[in-house]
């Protein structure tokens, strides 16, 4: 069994992170992971205190596993829900969309578990320096908001770079993903994509069956005329919006404004046309719809076969 | 060198930038620089003054990076 410091440190059973994905990462995903034995994570997105109230009070109601919440810098309400991440008791915090250093004193002094998602080694360095207890390197393979390195050279660099643990991120689905993540250096990866099709994950059954469907080629970064790139499944929304992002005709606030509430039309309505289906490069390593726990074991079993295989190169 | 000479020395040695054109209004946007270039900057600048800065996001210009400095 693959057991890591991760595991020790988050009180854990298999060191594997649930992705904080806005209108995704709910109380019902994020109990289901913790109770396979990772760590769920609530996305707090851009959501209000009361809502993150009312999904804490539900996931607490379905585990007593540890868990986090993700939270989401650029969101209006970032004062607040940092606020009640210390209120609620909440044990891991998760930052994605910046850098929490406004938040990290108050998060340590109340015990929480501070996990930055870091896109470059200077942000690593920055929040391991503040006293994070560890740092998820995220590359670009993966979906949502995305930076430009990618995992597989990002992750290590990260390692030489912070004496914390550090997780990857970002085009991991499986076994495979996972060995070489332990392989860079990583003493756990954080999966998003992989559990979008999990059965407790509650978003529309279009969106699976996109996930699942899903090829190489299939995922599109678009947004970075804004500075904020997101990767997203290729659709009539994605492609009209990229095709938008040349017309020097279109302002920026109409660009933005294109894109507000299309993530949450997929999830809700899994609309094709109006719907932003956010989702990493590994949509196309992602095979069908399981239990969050399955995904899991299924996850670290296929990776101890590897390591315990990669012997076999040694002569 | 006065501070803002160091700052200007660190931001332009990072990306061969021409020292001439930069004063303290001069903006990131201007440089072409993001976010991330931003806290390569503030790491480079803690490591090199042995500072800490934790109010980055209020860095716009090469004069707030002087004023940042100085106040740490």
């Amino acid at each position: 069994m693959i057991k890591t410091e991760l595991c020790d440190l988050l009180d854990i059973t298999y060191p594997i992170l649930q992705g904080g994905m806005a209108w995704v990462a709910d109380a019902s995903l994020a109990a289901a992971v913790s109770n396979g034995g990772g760590l769920g994570i609530i996305g707090a997105m851009n959501a209000n205190v009361e809502w993150l109230e009312v999904q804490v009070a539900r996931l607490r109601s379905q585990t007593s596993k540890p868990f986090g919440v993700n939270v989401m810098l650029l969101s209006p309400f970032a004062d607040e829900v940092a606020r009640a991440v210390v209120q609620l008791g909440v044990p891991v915090v998760t930052t994605g969309a910046g850098t929490p250093l406004k938040y990290m004193k108050d998060w340590l002094d109340a015990g929480i578990k501070v996990l930055p998602v870091v896109p470059s080694v200077a942000v690593a360095k920055m929040v391991a320096k503040r006293g994070a207890t560890a740092v998820i390197a995220e590359g670009g393979e993966s979906g949502g908001h995305v930076g430009d390195l990618t995992t597989m050279v990002l992750t290590p660099q990260i390692c030489d770079a912070v004496s914390i643990p550090v997780l990857a991120a970002g085009g991991i689905a499986d076994g495979r993903g996972m060995a070489a993540a332990l392989m860079l250096g990583a003493v756990g990866v954080q999966m998003g994509t992989r559990f979008l099709v999990a059965y407790e994950c509650q978003v529309h059954p279009n969106y699976k069956k996109r996930v699942i469907q899903a090829q190489d080629i299939d995922t599109i970064a678009t947004g970075r005329r804004l500075g904020h790139p997101i990767r997203s499944l290729k659709s009539p929304f994605s492609m009209e919006y990229a095709n938008l992002e040349y017309d020097s005709a279109i302002s920026n606030e109409e660009l933005e404004a294109k894109g507000s509430g299309a993530l949450r039309i997929a999830v809700m309505e899994g609309d094709e046309k109006r719907g932003c289906f956010m989702a990493g490069q590994c949509a196309a390593l992602v095979h069908k719809e399981q239990p969050a726990s399955e995904i899991i074991r299924e996850v670290c079993e296929e990776a101890e076969i590897l390591l315990k295989r990669a012997c076999q190169w040694i002569n | 060198m006065n501070t803002f000479d160091k700052v200007v020395a660190l931001i332009a040695e990072r990306r061969d930038l021409d020292t001439s054109t930069m004063k303290p209004e001069t903006t990131f946007d201007d440089l072409k620089l993001d976010s991330l270039d931003k806290a390569e900057l503030v790491m480079t600048l803690e490591e090199t003054f042995g500072i800490t800065i934790d109010t980055a996001e209020q860095m716009k210009t090469i004069g707030d990076v002087v004023a940042l400095v100085e106040q740490s």
